[in-house]
C-alpha cells in the first residue's frame, strides 16, 4: 500500500463473488454486499449489509443503505480489489479514476496457497471425491438430470459442503457442453458428463469425470483415450516456471496429433483448465493465449473437456498442487471412464 | 448457485406475459424518447432479466438489451454452445457472444441508452450517456403471472419444511440442510440458501452442530425465478409471527438482489418480501418468518 501510496485497501464482495472479500476476511456473509477495509497499520474493519452478517462478525459496521457509504473516507487514497464488480454508486463522489483497482494485486498475491489454505482445498478435493462416488452410484436409466442433482448436492450439503458448482450433461454425440441439469433421463449408452465443485471453508476443488450408462462404445473408448493422453499432458509438464500457455498447449497438441484440432477452439470449449482457491474459475485461465508463469503453491485444474464427433462432449480433470518439481493430484477418484 | 432445474412451462407463465411486459418497457423508451433498455444480470442479481425474458444466467453475466423497435438482444458472457439451451427456457432469440454494448449502439446509432438501475451497474461496464431508468418505472408491482408464480413457489417451500422440521431436531445441521437439499431441488428448485441456529444468534451457514429443540432454520428458495424465503423453527410450526416476537429482519424479494436486507419504508405497495419475527424462549432466541406482498392494508401472506 505505501509502494502505490494508498491509504486504504478495501476488498469489496458481493454474493456471487464473496472472494475478494473473504481473502482477508473469512467470514460467509448473506449479502448482498460487504466491504473489508485494511489502513496502513494492518488494521482490518469490515462494513456489511445484512442485520444478521453484523451480529455474526464481532466489529463489523452494519451500513443498510451501501449507496454513499464508502464516499465517508473522504479524501483517503483508495484502492478496491473487486472494483470492477462494485455498484457504480457505491463511491458516488469518486469518477472511476479517483479510486485505484487492486484487483490484480490482489489475485496475484491469493495464486499461491498458504498452509492453512491448501488444507481447505485438500479437504474440498477429498469431498469432491466421495461426491463423485455418489454420483457414480446413484446415477440410473430413468432419472432425470436434476433428481441426480438433487441427490449430489444433498450428499456434498450432508457431508459439510458450503456451497458447490456443478455442471452435467447426458447423451451422445449432440451433445455439445455442460449445463444446468434438464428434466432429460438417463439412457443406456448415455455419456453422463459432470464436474463437481464443492466449497469447504471459502475454498473451492474441482473433479471432472464421464461416465457412460452402461458398456462403453469403441467410439467413446477411443474419444477417452484421448482426454486421457490429454491430461496426461498436461499435469507431466505443470511445474513451476512453466508458462500456462503450454499446459493448454500440450493437451491441444494431443487433440491435434489425433485429427481434433479444430475441436479445441472456443466454439467447443472454453478453457483447458483454471486456477481455484477462493472462487472456483479463478485466473489465470489455462488457455494457449495466457501467458503466466506457474508458481509452486499454485492450485489449477487441468482438464481437456470438449466435444469431439466421436462421442460428443466430455470431461475428464483433477485438482492439482504445483509442488516445487512438478505437480501432484488431490484427488483420488479413479481415473477411468465410469460405467453404469 | 443455481444448479436445480431452470426451465420455463409455458402453462405457467404464458408468452403472453412477457409481451404485457416489453411492452410497458417499450411504452417507457418511447416516453423518454430512449431507443432502448439495458438490463444487467449475472448470478445473483437475475430478478429483472427473468422478469423480462425468463433469462438466468446459472454461471457468469448477461447485458439483456430490449431495443424500442424490435425484439431483446441477449450480449452473453456464456458460451454460445448453450445458447439454443438459453433459447428453449427463454423468449429470447437472438443471442451474441459478448458483451459489447459499444458495438450495438454503433451498429444502431443509439446515442443514448436507457439503462436499469443504472447506480447499481457494475464499475467495469461503462455505458456513456446513459438513462437511468429506476426498476419502479417500468415494474410498479408484480403482475398477476408473477405474483401466481410467488405464491406456487411460497407454498412449495412452506409445506416441504413443515414435513422436514418434524424429524429435524438431533440431526447435524449439515445433515439437515442436506435433506432440504434433496427435496426442494427435486421438487424443482434451482437454487436453496438454508442458515440455522440452535437460538444463540441469528440463523447462520451450518456449523457441524446438532439441532436442539429451540433450533431456526432459514430457507431461502428460488423456484424459476421467483425468491421465496420462509423461516421456521423446531419450537413451533412455521406460520405467521408468534405473539409478542419483535421484527428481526425485512428482506425485500422483489428487487434487483435475490433477496437484501432492507427497511420497512423501503417498501413499496406491491413489493414481495419476507419478514422475519423473533422472540426469546427460555433464553433462546427462535425466529419465524415468512414471504408477503405489500398490500393495501398492509402485509398479505403469499
Amino acid at each position: 500500500m505505501e509502494e502505490h501510496g494508498w491509504d486504504l485497501l478495501l476488498l469489496y464482495g458481493h454474493t456471487w463473488r464473496k472472494d475478494y472479500f473473504r481473502c482477508l476476511i473469512n467470514f460467509n456473509f448473506s449479502g448482498p454486499h460487504a466491504v473489508a477495509v485494511l489502513d496502513r497499520s494492518g488494521e482490518v474493519h469490515a462494513i456489511v449489509s445484512d442485520p444478521w452478517d453484523a451480529e455474526g462478525l464481532p466489529g463489523a459496521t452494519f451500513a443498510p443503505d451501501f449507496s454513499g457509504y464508502l464516499s465517508k473516507f473522504g479524501s483517503a487514497r483508495l484502492a478496491i480489489a473487486g472494483k470492477e464488480i462494485m455498484p457504480q454508486s457505491f463511491l458516488p463522489n469518486r469518477d472511476s479514476n479517483g479510486a485505484a483497482s487492486a484487483t490484480y494485486l490482489v489475485e496475484e498475491l491469493r495464486r499461491v496457497k498458504s498452509p492453512q489454505e491448501l488444507d481447505r482445498i485438500r479437504q474440498a478435493a477429498e469431498l469432491s471425491d466421495r461426491g463423485y462416488q455418489h454420483f457414480a452410484q446413484v446415477a440410473d436409466v430413468g432419472m432425470t438430470e436434476y433428481e441426480l442433482v438433487a441427490e449430489v448436492e444433498a450428499f456434498l450439503k450432508s457431508n459439510g459442503a458450503e456451497d458447490n458448482f456443478m455442471l452435467i450433461a447426458s447423451g451422445g454425440t449432440e451433445v455439445v457442453g455442460m449445463k444446468p441439469p434438464t428434466e432429460r433421463k438417463l439412457q443406456t449408452g448415455d455419456s453422463v458428463t459432470t464436474e463437481l465443485t464443492p466449497q469447504i471453508d471459502g475454498y473451492w476443488a474441482q473433479i471432472c469425470r464421464t461416465l457412460v450408462v452402461g458398456e462403453p462404445s469403441a467410439k467413446q473408448l477411443e474419444a477417452f483415450a484421448i482426454f486421457a493422453e490429454a491430461r496426461q499432458a498436461a499435469e507431466d509438464l505443470l511445474k513451476p516456471g512453466v508458462n500456462i500457455a503450454d499446459v493448454a498447449r500440450v493437451q491441444n497438441d494431443v487433440f491435434r496429433k489425433f485429427g481434433y484440432g479444430e475441436y479445441t477452439g472456443p466454439k467447443y470449449t472454453r478453457v483447458r483448465g483454471h486456477n481455484l482457491g477462493l472462487h472456483p474459475d479463478e485466473n489465470p485461465y489455462v488457455l494457449e493465449d495466457v501467458n503466466y508463469i506457474v508458481k509452486e503453491g499454485m492450485v489449477v485444474i487441468a482438464h481437456p473437456n470438449t466435444y469431439l464427433p466421436l462421442s460428443g462432449y466430455m470431461v475428464f480433470g483433477d485438482t492439482l498442487l504445483v509442488t516445487a518439481n512438478g505437480c501432484t493430484s488431490l484427488n483420488k477418484t479413479e481415473r477411468k471412464l465410469f460405467r453404469k | 448457485m443455481k444448479r436445480g432445474w431452470i426451465t420455463w412451462d409455458k402453462t405457467e407463465l404464458p408468452p403472453s406475459a412477457f409481451e404485457s411486459r416489453l411492452a410497458k418497457v417499450r411504452q417507457h423508451l418511447f416516453e423518454k424518447e430512449l431507443p432502448a433498455l439495458v438490463v444487467y444480470t449475472d448470478v445473483w442479481r437475475s430478478n429483472q432479466g427473468r422478469y423480462l425474458s425468463n433469462f438466468m444466467p446459472y454461471w457468469n453475466r448477461a447485458l439483456l438489451v430490449i431495443p424500442r423497435d424490435s425484439a431483446p438482444v441477449l450480449l452473453c458472457g456464456l458460451s454460445p454452445r448453450v445458447y439454443p439451451w438459453i433459447r428453449s427456457v427463454t423468449i429470447l432469440e437472438d443471442i451474441r457472444a459478448n458483451m459489447n454494448l459499444a458495438k450495438m449502439r454503433d451498429e444502431n446509432g443509439w446515442n443514448k441508452v436507457g439503462v436499469l438501475d443504472f447506480p447499481l451497474l457494475p464499475y467495469d461496464l461503462s455505458v456513456p450517456n446513459a438513462v437511468d431508468v429506476p426498476w419502479i418505472a417500468i415494474h410498479p408491482e408484480p403482475d398477476e403471472g408473477e405474483l401466481s408464480m410467488y405464491r406456487h413457489a411460497a407454498k412449495m417451500a412452506r409445506e416441504i419444511l413443515r414435513e422436514e422440521l418434524r424429524a429435524a431436531v438431533g440431526l447435524i445441521d449439515h445433515e439437515f440442510v442436506g435433506r432440504l437439499e434433496r427435496k426442494y431441488r427435486t421438487a424443482g428448485v434451482e437454487d436453496l440458501v438454508v442458515l440455522v441456529t440452535n437460538g444463540d444468534t441469528p440463523p447462520v451457514p451450518p456449523i457441524g452442530s446438532t439441532l436442539t429443540p429451540s433450533f431456526s432454520v432459514s430457507v431461502a428458495m428460488e423456484y424459476r425465478g421467483h425468491w421465496v424465503k420462509i423461516v421456521g423453527s423446531g419450537f413451533q410450526p412455521a406460520a405467521g409471527l408468534p405473539p409478542g416476537a419483535s421484527n428481526s429482519k425485512i428482506e425485500l424479494l422483489s428487487g434487483p438482489y435475490s433477496y437484501e436486507s432492507c427497511r420497512p419504508t423501503d417498501l413499496k405497495p406491491g413489493s414481495i418480501f419476507a419478514s422475519v419475527a423473533q422472540s426469546t424462549i427460555g433464553g433462546k432466541r427462535i425466529f419465524q418468518g415468512d414471504t408477503y406482498r405489500q398490500g393495501p392494508n398492509g402485509p398479505e401472506l403469499l
